[in-house]
């Protein structure tokens, strides 16, 4: 089984081949941070209120820790105990992922911040400014809530893990990111920040899989053990998700403060719900809130992007593609 | 009616364009908005007519001064000409594009100075010497039947009118001032809003002998990183970024380094990531690669010539330089065809563009020294270039959506008449530009090239209700480019009779009694085109080509039309552009659906869930499952047959995107393969899709939520969930039809 403790090294037969695909289909999405073009961005944050300089600020502080929390997560959990190779295979691909993101915010970091000092307190962030200290808190707890556990040998060890798997996917990559990805699509809705913007589609693109992938651990650890999703369990996991909805809230309360046009932290509450229902509703846990999608631009999110070539990089493309030349194949 | 805060206008406006999916109808809501607010960021500024934008305008240094005298003399005359109501034609998109991008601003405040319909009047009057032409002029563009490209509407009327599109540069010659030299022509070029097409041909290859200094050259890929540079430093005074497109002939010795300088991995010291490319492959190399034989490759300070011939005086060449045996190496032609797949798969970029078709069938071919070494940066114009002479095209679009008559048939009298209308003003456009380098300004004189195309071709198959791989379709489509090519042909007629033809006219194959449908067996048929070609026997021409099929991506969003003759790419979408995000859709298939009392929630969902493809989604009739299949759904080798079709009438050539959402090598090269076969002379990008998508936040139920138990039973839903890819198709998996749910099984 999946959770079974040891170094599983066979890849033939393939226990788990929708694993294996996640893997592949990552890497023809392969994107570099030298295709994002910031500093176009620069000019627009010139001319910002000075309420949204404050929320931009905040939100590149949260940027410059949160996917460096989420890698060492992945290195010192998950890899250890999800024992499939193929698994381990797309959990490697999503570490070079996040290092990748990690690179993306540095880089956001040193261009939206030409102050030295400034970027030295932006890293600080984490200790000192409330509304991120208590999320970095809520994720550092999850980290050590199973850093003693060497081998998942009992069900109550098992859950256990499944807690922090799912507080990883469904609370900070499924709720924190997506929460703060908001603030950069209302950003664009209004034209502005397009450079931010586009590299924010990739690193959302790649943390949708993240997500996607753990669900789909959480599923298969469901189909192989079924006895582990108990009522306590589900209990757990509502009760995380809405605590990461409150530590979300404060932070938006802190980002929007009196609010904006079209963003006030009310409408962010209603976000969070919403998202977080949906993450309910993939682990097949009753919905929470019943909230509605308060943020119209957020449909845009859902559909297929026509990029205009003059204007932006077309990130669409696939990297790896394969087969010989021939004549006689249909298009 | 009472006056509304402003920031509440704004915000209405964001929210009625983010429903513009809900209901195609908000689109005009919140282009009414937007019009409002834009009369009354104008009006701040004192405008209100149009001769007030025009003194405005000219008070800030925009305008020219005779226009700014023009106006003013016949002020009353030319306010009168702008209908009340005119506004209401933009959708919204189209609209906002306008304001971001095209109306005028004060330099300092930046506060528009001139409403949308201000703005395209005084576009007429810059093109324009009596107040009936400014008329005739306006009356297309205001009534969304016909644009000009963006330069000539970002331009007319300013003080430096440069109204060209493209131009196209020779390769520079190879020696280290002409590759100099070269940088700062792209540079003035691209300053003032045209896009550069430019070739490398004729510049040393890696490894070869630098006599100056006993070294060996670098190749082409230094030169062109610093090309790259150079384009993204021009930024088109912020309106849209510079771009260039570099040609390289297939057997010029550095392609395999031309072919990964768009490549996202490896050294980035050998990429150019702003540079597009496009090969220049000669019929010898497509012949080799059937035939699966060798291709030679050669460095061009050994066979200079080589870059200057096509057609058989090429191979003849060709061959003998490979007996010679001066070639740096030889690969087999499929492995490098290959590679050339490869690249277009990976990065969309380096186009598929014919030496040999360009050039045979070109007007401008006549006499062996005019060559065209190259085409543009959207692959539509095909003009002769030398070292001394830069090719300039002056483009506009008609849309043929707005030439539809009672939504049944296209109003064809109508359609000649704007035809000819365009051309005029095209012809005009020559005279009237600035041009930022003398090489471009001899050119343009000389040849007097222009490049008449269509857009909304999608638009009008969506009405008359022709899937696009339907007989109908390729008999309208192939008709509609004759049309315009007899009309187009026949007003340069009437332009040389009354201006004169252009200063090469005896250079060129019309002076010879050839039009270009005679290259074609069979296309010029009709009796038409002998009464046509009598009377150019006797007047000439004005213009040495006149029809370019351009990508019209801005126009035809200003229109509210779909782009050129593509086919819907989805028919749900989004537009990214410099001013934010757009939701667009297809209101044609909305108009439908409505009509059937289909247009339900549920329905707008699962079609946002199958990212904007009806095939899969159930409760669609079959009748509007094929009429609206997107370009993904298509067999794009009817894409191919239709560009085919309408090839003879089409002098230069047209902006062909082809689509493949996953592509292997194989299919690639069958289409291309076939692509040549049918006498294309150009492509464009081949479009692609993401391997990996975004998780879906706004539609209800993703993959496994309907099909999860009601709690945390411990009861197991979908254990292994498809491929990333294959998310959207798992979408069937819900309760309404679990038979086609194969995730659960």
């Amino acid at each position: 089984m999946l959770l079974d403790p040891g170094m599983d090294l066979t890849l033939r037969p393939m226990r788990y081949p929708d694993f294996y695909e996640r893997y592949r289909a990552a890497i023809r999405n392969t994107w570099t941070v030298e295709e994002v073009d910031l500093h176009s961005d620069l000019a627009d944050l010139a001319r910002m209120t000075p309420q949204e300089r404050h929320l931009i600020n905040r939100l590149v502080a949260f940027f410059a820790t949160g996917d460096s929390i989420v890698a060492n997560n992945l290195v010192l959990n998950l890899y250890q105990h999800v024992n499939a190779p193929e698994a381990r295979l797309y959990l490697s691909r999503q570490l070079f992922e996040e290092a990748v993101h990690v690179q993306f915010y540095l880089t956001l970091l040193d261009t939206y911040l030409p102050d030295p000092d400034e970027r030295v307190k932006a890293f600080a962030a984490i200790e000192h400014i409330p509304s991120i200290r208590d999320k970095a808190e809520f994720c550092f707890r999850w980290i050590d809530s199973i850093n003693g556990l060497r081998q998942l040998e009992t069900a109550a060890e098992r859950r256990q893990f499944l807690l922090n798997l799912i507080c990883f996917a469904a609370c900070i990559e499924g709720l924190f990111f997506y929460g703060a990805f908001a603030y950069v699509y209302w950003f664009r809705s209004r034209g502005l920040l397009g450079g931010l913007a586009t590299g924010t589609n990739w690193v959302f693109r790649d943390e949708s899989m993240h997500m996607e992938f753990a669900f789909s651990v959480v599923d298969t650890v469901r189909a192989e053990e079924p006895e582990l999703f108990d009522d306590a369990l589900a209990e757990q996991v509502t009760a995380m998700l809405e605590e990461a909805v409150a530590a979300e809230l404060a932070f938006a309360r802190d980002l929007c403060g009196d609010g904006m046009p079209g963003m006030t932290a009310e409408q962010m509450r209603e976000y969070l719900e919403y998202v977080a229902d949906q993450r309910l509703a993939r682990l097949g846990l009753p919905t929470r809130y019943g909230t509605a999608n308060p943020f119209a631009f957020m449909e845009l999110q859902d559909v297929q992007e026509l990029a205009n070539f003059f204007e932006r990089r077309v990130s669409a493309y696939q990297v790896a593609v394969e087969g010989n030349v021939s004549f006689d194949e249909t298009f | 009616m009472t006056t509304i805060v402003e920031g509440d206008r704004r915000l209405a406006i964001e929210e009625a364009a983010a429903r513009v999916i809900t209901d195609p109808a908000n689109s005009r809501v919140a282009a009414r908005l937007l019009a409002e607010e834009i009369a009354a960021e104008a009006a701040s500024c004192g405008v209100r007519s149009f001769s007030e934008s025009v003194a405005a305008t000219h008070a800030a240094g925009l305008v020219q001064d005779e226009l700014a005298a023009f106006v003013a003399a016949h002020a009353a005359e030319l306010d009168a000409l702008v209908p009340a109501d005119a506004d209401d034609r933009f959708e919204y998109f189209g609209l906002r594009t306008v304001y971001d991008r095209y109306l005028l601003r004060h330099p300092e405040t930046r506060a528009v100075l001139e409403r949308p319909q201000h703005f395209l009047l005084r576009v007429a009057c810059g093109l324009s010497a009596t107040v009936a032409e400014a008329a005739e002029l306006y009356a297309l563009m205001s009534t969304l039947s016909y644009l000009p490209s963006s330069p000539t509407l970002f331009n007319s009327g300013a003080r430096r009118p440069q109204l060209s599109s493209c131009f196209l540069l020779d390769s520079p010659r190879d020696e280290l001032e002409a590759i100099y030299d070269r940088y700062g022509q792209v540079a003035r070029l691209s300053k003032y809003a045209g896009g550069i097409g430019i070739a490398w041909t004729r510049v040393r290859s890696r490894g070869s002998l630098i006599r100056g200094t006993n070294g060996h050259s670098n190749g082409i890929v230094p030169w062109l990183r610093t090309l790259d540079s150079s384009v993204a430093a021009v930024n088109q005074g912020g309106r849209r970024k510079g771009a260039a497109c570099v040609y390289l002939e297939t057997w010029h010795a550095d392609i395999e380094e031309f072919l990964e300088l768009r490549d996202n991995t490896g050294e980035d010291a050998r990429r150019t990531h702003n540079l597009n490319l496009a090969n220049w492959v000669p019929d010898e190399f497509m012949r080799r690669v059937e035939a699966d034989e060798m291709w030679s490759l050669f460095d061009p300070k050994d066979v200079p010539d080589l870059t200057d011939l096509y057609g058989e005086a090429f191979e003849r060449a060709y061959r003998a330089y490979e007996e010679q045996g001066r070639q740096v190496r030889r690969v087999p032609a499929r492995t490098l065809y290959g590679r050339m797949m490869r690249t277009l798969a990976q990065t969309g970029n380096g186009w598929m563009t014919f030496k040999d078709a360009a050039n045979r069938t070109s007007n401008q071919t006549a006499r062996p020294e005019n060559v065209i070494h190259l085409s543009n940066l959207c692959t539509e114009i095909l003009e002769v270039t030398s070292d001394a002479e830069t090719a300039v095209c002056n483009l506009g679009s008609v849309n043929l959506a707005a030439h539809l008559r009672d939504g049944a048939e296209l109003d064809w009298e109508r359609l000649r008449a704007t035809v000819r209308t365009a051309v005029r003003f095209l012809d005009r456009t020559i005279d009237l530009g600035f041009y930022p380098t003398p090489e471009a300004e001899a050119a343009n004189r000389r040849w007097r090239p222009i490049g008449l195309g269509v857009m909304g071709l999608a638009d009008v198959f969506f009405t008359l209700r022709l899937p696009f791989d339907s007989p109908q379709a390729l008999e309208l489509s192939t008709r509609i480019a004759e049309e315009i090519a007899l009309a187009a042909y026949d007003t340069s007629a009437d332009l040389a009779a009354e201006r004169g033809r252009h200063p090469s006219y005896a250079d060129t194959r019309a002076a010879g009694g050839v039009l270009h449908p005679d290259h074609y067996a069979g296309a010029a048929a009709s009796p038409r085109w002998d009464a046509l070609r009598e009377k150019i026997a006797t007047t000439g021409l004005r213009n040495s080509l006149m029809i370019a099929i351009a990508p019209t991506a801005t126009i035809a969003s200003i229109a509210g039309c779909y782009e050129c003759i593509e086919p819907q790419v989805s028919n749900v979408f989004k537009r990214e552009t410099l001013s934010g995000e757009f939701l667009q859709v297809n209101r044609y298939l909305v108009a439908d659906l409505q009509a059937r009392g289909l247009w339900t929630q549920e329905m707008r969902d699962a079609i946002k869930r199958a990212d904007g493809s009806i095939q899969d989604v159930p409760g669609v009739p079959d009748d509007l499952r094929s009429l609206y299949r997107t370009a993904w759904e298509l067999p794009q080798k009817a894409l191919i047959d239709l560009a085919a079709a309408r090839q003879p009438y089409i002098d230069q050539s047209q902006s062909l995107n082809l689509f493949m959402a996953s592509p292997t090598i194989g299919k690639l090269s069958s289409m291309y393969a076939y692509a040549w076969k049918k006498g294309l002379k150009t492509t464009y990008y081949l479009r692609s899709r993401p391997a990996t998508r975004i998780a879906q936040t706004t539609v209800a139920g993703s993959a496994a939520f309907t099909a999860a138990p009601a709690a945390g039973t411990g009861a197991v839903p979908a254990p292994a969930l498809p491929a990333a890819e294959e998310a959207a198709a798992a979408i069937a998996c819900s309760l309404e039809n679990p038979e086609v749910c194969e995730a659960c099984q």
